[in-house]
């Protein structure tokens, strides 16, 4: 990158204070068809820093592709296109052509539904996101290694054996190594989409201990279909229909007490 | 009551619909198994019986003393690559540095052809004319005109066909033509004059060249003597054993014959046969057994007579490519003495009578290196230059497809857009619709010519092989076969990068990996089992092809020349699919060499199905973990 782009590195990246926006969402519109049809419309959203923000809504109403808005994930599809507004993060559009998709998911990562450890040993699952930024010394990686494991309330478990395959581990540990995985790069913004629907409840409450632990460290955007996760987890919940943004407010107005009749009819379970 | 889930539709011969379709399918299957199975067992058997067959053949050739004539043979063949290397560097010399001489003497010559044919006349008037003046000085009037006519008027190119002569000397020449004298036929002082300082100048070089040349004549007049004598004692043994065999065809023809002088005729003809219970082979190779002293004593001959020579040899020349020439003989005669001790000791172990183990035998088919057929002599069956040579070529043409098709696999795969998809997808796979013969024809044409003349480029010198001899070998080939492989090993290679799960890619990526990190790190290692099974698929499809090394490979056979380092891949060499596609159409059924073919056929056979259990083993081991 040349000198006058901006780039996302942490040593200049504004530092947030709690509740300040470090997601800001203006008029988002998005197609999957160079724009013939709109998935998402007319978005706009400020998601705070240092909280847990949970985006709710009957499938398909585009929860997955405002998330993956927001690291340009959606660069993979050919016709995919941003048609209105847009997304800035730590004050910068990351949608402006000097913005390498490459260096913003160094500070925005992702977490997905289905675990996907790669068929590496577990440590180096771990150290992955370091070794393709170029960090070979052994020390540095050991200590990311074992930090982001300790955080994801691995390390006890899985201490004994990093040099065996992470496709050993359960379904529940895969995940946990798949957030020690996203976490070991220190970005400063989380994205999860659903990452509990593959699990069982006893696994799905060890995720939920360990977004309240990351919480502090991290500002997280969480997909979910389960309500009650949603409470349990989230500070903030954004509720999308058919591509919009019904409503958006603190989790417990939305479940709690809902200005839209649509969000209560959500949350209540009387369609979804 | 009406009936319910009863079959409906019509049965013929008491089978239904669905069992004629259960049959078709099933029968097809069964049949080609069975097809398989029959071919099997087919090559095996045939291929099997080449041993005891072999065996046989090699105790004959053994007990006629043939063996032990092959290591002076050898000894000869080897002896003569020096004596030719020897001369090649003579003559280069000779045309390098007298190639004025040379000149002046062969254009006097070519000057005599004209002359005495269109002059008969005039020089019969000479030889009339000796005793009379008067006469004499008019036919030597009448001879130089007509000489200074034939002189001027002759053309240039066509008497100095090499170009050798510049213009000086061409005039020179011209003018010392008149000297001529046809009746004594002396040339004229100038090219007497030529042919002397030619002479001279390669004096030393001339006399070291003749002692070389005959310093094997001891060696090869008792090979001549040999061979007669082992060809004979081998033919006769043949002939014997099958004389009971012709014997009892002779009677049972005589049997139904009708004619009766004919008929006793036959008989008594039959009868003359003598069936001797053993061939006397030990009478009959006395000679060569006897013989050993005066090998050795020609071989002891041959090395002091070629070291004396090789010392000789002049070691300043004018001609580059001369020295070179000689300093391989230099390089090589200390080697070939050495191995003259060893070949003659070898063949002093020999004796009509020794043991020959059937594992013995068989091992000269797998690591013989001659095959030689159809010879006089004896037949040499020796798999070991097929073998290297279809390993080199595939080996060359894998190296090459490779990079290029796993690469492909993965641009298209991985980075391209989906209209470069379109395009280069199939394109790769349309490559595998060029039929091989129309490869081949290109291999040779342009490849072959393309490469040589790239192979005489001054500035590519340095890469090993270069400038290459020969238009047809190892490399052109193995190009060729390269392309073939390419579409087999693309098309696998696809297929396993597309089976990687999006979610590996996904995962990289939203770490912070760039594309082609992502390929490097996750992509290919998680497809390496697929990758690596593709390319083993690959060399089995390249060691089986047959048409593109049949017209390409420059079928010689001949172990590679393992002193031309990296160069060996620009020899000719021959194959073991190559083989069998050229002499298969015109061997005997039954025969020893028909049956040998058999037995390459079925190396062939067994080397592509380890190829292929191996990679199906690959895709399952590594697949699984
Ligand atoms: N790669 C894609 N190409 C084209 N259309 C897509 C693509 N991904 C999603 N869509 C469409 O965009 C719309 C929103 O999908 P999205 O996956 O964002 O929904 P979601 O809210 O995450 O649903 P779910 O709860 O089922 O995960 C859907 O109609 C879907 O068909
Ligand atoms: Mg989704």
């Amino acid at each position: 990158m040349n000198d006058d782009s901006v780039t996302l590195d942490s040593a200049d990246a504004p530092v947030m204070g709690i509740d300040e926006t470090i997601i800001k969402i203006d008029d988002l519109s998005f197609s999957y068809d160079l724009g013939k049809t709109n998935t998402l419309r007319n978005i706009s959203l400020d998601i705070p820093a240092g909280k847990v923000t949970a985006f709710i809504g009957p499938s398909g109403c585009g929860k997955s592709t405002l998330l993956r808005c927001l690291n340009r994930m959606n660069d993979l599809v050919d016709t995919a296109k941003v048609t209105t507004g847009k997304i800035s993060i730590l004050d910068q559009d990351i949608n402006a052509p000097d913005v390498e998709a490459i260096e913003l998911r160094k500070h925005v990562g992702m977490v997905f539904q289905k675990y996907n450890p790669f068929p590496k040993s577990i440590y180096e699952n771990v150290a992955y996101g370091l070794r393709v930024q170029g960090i070979k010394n052994k020390g540095v990686l050991d200590e990311a290694v074992e930090e982001s494991l300790k955080k994801s309330a691995l390390w006890s478990e899985v201490k004994d054996r990093l040099d065996s395959s992470a496709l050993g581990l359960s379904g529940g540990q895969q995940q946990r190594l798949c957030i020690a995985r996203t976490i070991a790069v220190k970005p400063q913004i989380v994205l999860m989409d659903e990452p509990c629907s593959a699990l069982d409840p006893i696994a799905t409450a060890r995720i939920e201990e360990l977004i309240a632990e990351l919480r502090q460290e991290f500002t997280i955007v969480i997909v979910t279909h389960n309500m009650q996760q949603a409470t349990r987890v989230s500070d903030r919940t954004a509720f999308f229909y058919l591509g919009e943004l019904i409503e958006y407010a603190d989790t417990a107005k939305i479940f709690g007490n809902p200005s839209k009749k649509q969000t209560e009819d959500y949350v209540s379970g009387r369609f979804g | 009551m009406a009936k319910h889930f009863q079959r409906t539709g019509r049965k013929l011969l008491g089978i239904d619909r669905q069992g004629w379709i259960k049959g078709f399918f099933g029968g097809n299957a069964t049949l080609s198994i069975i097809i398989l199975f029959l071919i099997c067992f087919f090559l095996i058997t045939e291929a099997v019986r080449f041993f005891p067959q072999h065996h046989e053949k090699l105790q004959l050739h053994r007990k006629s003393g043939q063996e032990y004539v092959n290591h002076i043979i050898t000894e000869m063949n080897e002896y003569s690559q020096l004596v030719s290397l020897t001369n090649q560097a003579y003559f280069q010399e000779l045309n390098e540095k007298y190639a004025l001489q040379r000149g002046i003497s062969n254009s006097f010559e070519a000057f005599l052809d004209p002359l005495e044919d269109d002059g008969e006349d005039l020089i019969e008037a000479l030889e009339d004319a000796e005793d009379d003046p008067e006469a004499l000085a008019q036919a030597q009037a009448d001879w130089r005109a007509f000489v200074s006519g034939v002189v001027e008027g002759a053309n240039r190119a066509d008497i100095d066909s090499f170009g050798r002569l510049d213009d000086a000397s061409w005039a020179a020449l011209k003018k010392a033509m008149i000297d001529y004298d046809p009746v004594e036929e002396e040339p004229p002082a100038y090219v007497t004059q030529a042919q002397q300082e030619l002479r001279d100048g390669m004096a030393r070089f001339e006399e070291a060249k003749n002692e070389i040349s005959s310093a094997g004549r001891e060696l090869k007049q008792l090979r001549q003597k040999l061979v007669k004598i082992a060809s004979k004692v081998k033919d006769d043994a043949a002939a014997e054993e099958s004389a009971a065999e012709r014997k009892k065809a002779l009677l049972a023809g005589a049997e139904t014959m009708t004619n009766e002088a004919e008929k006793a005729a036959q008989i008594e003809q039959a009868n003359a046969i003598v069936i001797r219970d053993e061939f006397p082979f030990a009478a009959r190779t006395e000679e060569i057994a006897a013989s050993k002293d005066a090998h050795k004593a020609a071989v002891a001959e041959l090395k002091e007579k070629l070291g004396i020579a090789v010392a000789k040899l002049p070691t300043e020349l004018s001609s580059e490519e001369a020295s070179a020439l000689l300093d391989q003989v230099r390089k090589a005669h200390p080697p070939f003495v050495k191995w003259l001790d060893e070949s003659v000791a070898k063949a002093s172990t020999w004796q009509w009578d020794r043991k020959l183990s059937f594992f013995g035998s068989a091992m000269k088919f797998f690591f013989g290196v001659d095959w030689v057929t159809n010879s006089s002599w004896h037949d040499f069956y020796g798999l070991l230059p097929l073998f290297i040579g279809s390993f080199e070529i595939s080996l060359i043409a894998i190296m090459f497809a490779v990079p290029f098709s796993i690469g492909a696999a993965i641009y298209v795969n991985r980075l391209a857009g989906r209209w470069e998809q379109t395009l280069i997808k199939p394109a790769i796979e349309l490559i595998q619709a060029i039929p091989s013969v129309v490869l081949g024809f290109f291999g040779i044409v342009v490849l072959g010519e393309g490469l040589r003349d790239l192979s005489q480029i001054e500035a590519l010198s340095w890469v090993p092989g270069f400038p290459m001899q020969e238009r047809l070998n190892v490399l052109n080939a193995g190009l060729l076969l390269a392309l073939m492989a390419v579409p087999t090993i693309f098309t696998l290679c696809e297929d396993a990068l597309n089976n990687v799960p999006r979610a590996y890619s996904e995962a990289s990526l939203a770490l912070g990996a760039s594309k082609l990190q992502t390929v490097i790190k996750v992509i290919v290692p998680t497809a390496i089992s697929g990758i690596l099974a593709a390319v083993l698929l690959g060399f089995g499809r390249v060691i089986g092809e047959t048409m593109v090394v049949l017209l390409v490979a420059g079928n010689k056979i001949a172990l590679p020349d393992w002193s031309a380092g990296l160069g060996v891949i620009t020899q000719p060499t021959h194959t073991m699919t190559g083989i069998i596609a050229q002499e298969m159409g015109e061997v005997t059924k039954g025969t020893l060499h028909f049956r040998a073919l058999f037995l390459v056929g079925l190396v062939l056979f067994t080397i592509s199905l380890c190829i292929n259990v191996a990679a199906q083993r690959i895709i399952k081991r590594l697949g699984h973990a």
